[in-house]
């Protein structure tokens, strides 16, 4: 009975020829799944019996009607794509016979629209290539397109300084801030950076302070900023939602930002007043005043 | 996560179960990735927890007294890693969509403009 199925176009015409004399409406041929419903379907009908329609039960269309032959190995994981590249094609053999049948499974896009409320849905394509960055100069190039130069990680320094009236326009990769000490900036995700390093801005556009301002072309070359990285961390989701009407067309995707927060620690490049500017002292000097005046 | 050079991350429960198959991956990564993730991380009190029945899943508590949970049921224990590094890494404030890039308390140092300001 498997015998007749390894040469499929004589079964073929065949079977065409059985159907056609049996059934003249039916005109389904290419599917194999369907031929095999529409012929046992005949047979149960029609009372046919004939020695060549062999009986379907145990068969396997896929194996009988020509392997697929793929190329590349398709998963979802595209780390699997690239170890398929290479070799091991013992896995591709078994493979093929399975793929054969999920060619209809895949029509529909039945995405759960379930809960976007929780900020821990996201699924993370671990399987991304890794490109490791052996030479530390690679790391050195990369950043400074990104302007910024690593420094070693804190220790027992007294980074955190309190406000000094001096502020910097620095850019970091495409974006641009006005900083000043102590403030906190969120930018695209830095790679070669982690939590509690020290950073120097390098493009400093601009740098200012009540006595002095320094305008670049279109860098000040003397100037630096030293911030320290906070937190690597995710935006809240985004669902990015897609619909086109009367045209049967949604789609819905989740996006989440990678961010960096930064605390800014110094503005170096600008003079800075000696005046120490203290906020809360002066209240207190203030109502020392009125009470002296009130003594008095 | 490191507010000013403090650490934010207090705590990390790891909570997995002995037979469940959706443990897998953290029992694996138990065994695997766990004491690297600990030894990097002196400053964190690192738990591990057998609830059984249930998912596994890492559990946060923050110095703000917040706490996020993280669901690793069928992860692989990099998947895993990387998850328990992004709590680390971040700081225990609720995940809402920023209002703006820049947080400063002094927005001017020369004075803010005005029509009258005249230079």
């Amino acid at each position: 009975m498997f015998g007749l199925f390894t040469m499929h176009t004589p079964i073929r015409r065949c079977l065409q020829a059985l159907t056609r004399q049996s059934q003249p409406t039916l005109s389904l041929f290419k599917d194999p799944l369907s031929l095999r419903l529409l012929s046992s379907a005949a047979l149960l009908n029609h009372n046919i019996s004939s020695p060549l329609l062999p009986i379907f039960t145990n068969s396997k269309p896929t194996s009988a009607f020509g392997q697929w032959h793929h190329g590349r190995y398709f998963s979802s994981s595209k780390q699997d794509d690239h170890i398929k590249e290479g070799g091991t094609h013992e896995i591709e053999d078994e493979d093929d016979d399975s793929d054969g049948d999920d060619d209809d499974d895949d029509d529909d896009y039945d995405e759960e629209e379930g809960d976007y409320e929780d900020e821990d849905d996201d699924t993370v394509a671990v399987s991304s290539r890794k490109k490791v960055y052996t030479e530390e100069e690679k790391e050195a190039e990369a950043e400074a397109i990104g302007y910024k130069v690593v420094g070693p990680l804190q220790k027992n320094d007294n980074v955190f300084k309190p406000y000094e009236p001096a502020f910097a326009v620095v850019q970091i990769g495409s974006h641009q801030f006005k900083v000043s000490n102590g403030d906190s900036i969120f930018t695209e995700r830095l790679k070669f950076c982690e939590v509690n390093d020290k950073l120097i801005l390098n493009k400093v556009l601009l740098l200012g302070s009540p006595s002095q301002t320094i305008v670049g072309r279109p860098i000040v070359p003397d100037g630096a900023v030293h911030a320290v990285v906070e937190e690597h961390a995710l935006d809240a989701k985004v669902i990015i939602f897609k619909k086109k009407r009367r045209k049967n067309y949604r789609r819905t995707k989740g996006h989440r930002q990678e961010l960096t927060k930064l605390r800014i620690t110094n503005i170096e490049g600008v003079e800075k007043p000696l005046n120490e500017l203290v906020e809360k002292p002066s209240k207190s000097a203030k109502k020392e005043r009125e009470k002296v005046a009130v003594s008095a | 996560m490191a507010l000013r050079g403090v650490w934010q991350l207090k705590k990390l429960v790891v909570s997995f179960s002995d037979w469940g198959g959706s443990s897998r991956g953290i029992r694996a990564f138990m065994e695997s990735h766990l004491p690297a993730f600990k030894e990097a991380n002196p400053q964190l009190e690192v738990d591990t927890e057998m609830i059984r029945g249930q998912h596994p899943h890492l559990k946060a508590f923050y110095k703000n007294r917040n706490d996020r949970v993280v669901c690793v049921k069928n992860m692989d224990p990099e998947e895993i890693l990387l998850h328990a590094t992004r709590l680390r890494n971040a700081l225990g404030r609720k995940v809402i969509k920023l209002r703006t890039r820049h947080v400063t308390k002094h927005p001017s140092v020369q004075g803010t403009w005005t029509t009258a300001l005249k230079y």
